[in-house]
């Protein structure tokens, strides 16, 4: 498909033209992927908020207890699933979705 | 809420643009006059176009925001806007290419689309610092919609001045009465100007979706009063 797509192809002139088409698509792509990374440093400080407010949300809830502590409450089955407040958010959740249930809990 | 469609969006940008290259530098037959040169317009026109008609939506938007006082209206045309000065800049670099290998020189002074251009991108530009100045959200917001209405019909009268005046050398390729783009030229731009529409609203939902989840992170913070609530951000609106 590609061979065939090629041989239509007009020849691309390797003269004075071409260093300035490619510049200008150059131009638009490093824009794009500049754009890209603000976005994603933007992201990886509103995940880093996340994570502050959720620690703080579980030292208040677990008090005397530092935030990512309170998953290895003693009395807790790490083999059983984690209910209420001393689990992780879902990335459903997290991002103000619904909570996904549990395992063994269906919607009957 | 803002990011719903995203990623079928974003598929479809990322196709529309590979077929819009593919048409650029495997289908469209090079220019008569201007030769390989011309494959420049494939990108430089679309981007033009898009960011012209966004910052008219971005007055739209303001439009709505101030007859229902909706925030959400306001995120929109600071988005719409913030997106096309984006635009804004890749037309004028990608502009200024093309006029060095067409004409010799990066920048020409007397030739009106070119300062038209210039003119309609320092006005968007000072949008921000505008925004900043105002500290009072709901002012701010407000103002900022004015500033967009009055800046948004600027656009199309500018544009209208400018294909009115007679240009010597900035080429004209639509609405000549003999000649114009052929078929093959016609299609291949059409699809890049597709490829950029797209591209341009992805990004204005990407950004929205990313200003959207920061102001839950806000609320969330104010709600349970942890350290921090009380900053928030002066240019950007709140999206809630």
């Amino acid at each position: 498909m590609l061979a065939l797509l090629l041989a239509e192809a007009p020849a691309l002139p390797l003269d004075e033209a071409g260093k300035y088409v490619a510049g200008a698509y150059i131009v638009f792509v490093v824009l794009l992927v500049v754009y890209v990374a603000i976005m994603a440093a933007k992201l990886g400080r509103i995940e880093k908020e996340l994570r502050e407010v959720a620690s703080f949300a579980e030292a208040k809830a677990n008090p005397g207890m530092p935030g990512r502590q309170a998953e290895g409450m003693p009395g807790r089955d790490p083999a059983q699933p984690a209910t209420g407040s001393d689990r992780d958010l879902t990335p459903s959740e997290a991002v103000g979705g619904p909570a996904a249930p549990a395992r063994g809990e269906r919607d009957v | 809420m803002y990011g719903k469609g995203l990623k079928p969006l974003s598929i479809a940008t990322v196709a529309m643009l590979v077929v819009a290259l593919s048409l650029v530098f495997f289908y469209a037959p090079l220019d008569a006059d201007q030769g390989f040169i011309q494959k420049i317009f494939y990108i430089h026109v679309p981007l033009a176009t898009v960011a012209l008609i966004g910052f008219i939506v971005g007055g739209l938007f303001a439009i709505a925001h101030l007859r229902t006082g909706n925030s959400s209206w306001d995120a929109y045309s600071y988005v719409s806007i913030h997106i096309s000065v984006i635009f804004g800049v890749a037309v004028l670099i990608t502009g200024a290419i093309w006029a060095k290998a067409s004409w010799g020189h990066w920048w020409v002074w007397n030739e009106p689309t070119l300062v038209s251009f210039l003119i309609v991108f320092l006005l968007y530009c000072t949008y921000y610092p505008f925004r900043y100045a105002i500290e009072d959200r709901e002012q701010q917001a407000r103002y900022a919609s004015v500033f967009a209405v009055t800046a948004g019909a600027f656009v199309p009268l500018n544009f209208l001045a400018v294909r009115m005046a007679q240009s010597l050398v900035h080429p004209r390729v639509f609405a000549t009465s003999n000649g114009g783009l052929p078929g093959s030229m016609m299609l291949t731009f059409l699809c890049c100007l597709a490829a950029v529409a797209l591209l341009w609203t992805t990004l204005v939902k990407f950004e929205l979706a990313a200003k959207s989840a920061s102001g839950q992170v806000k609320r969330l913070r104010r709600a349970i009063g942890a350290p921090g609530s009380g900053s928030t951000s002066r240019i950007a609106p709140e999206v809630s």
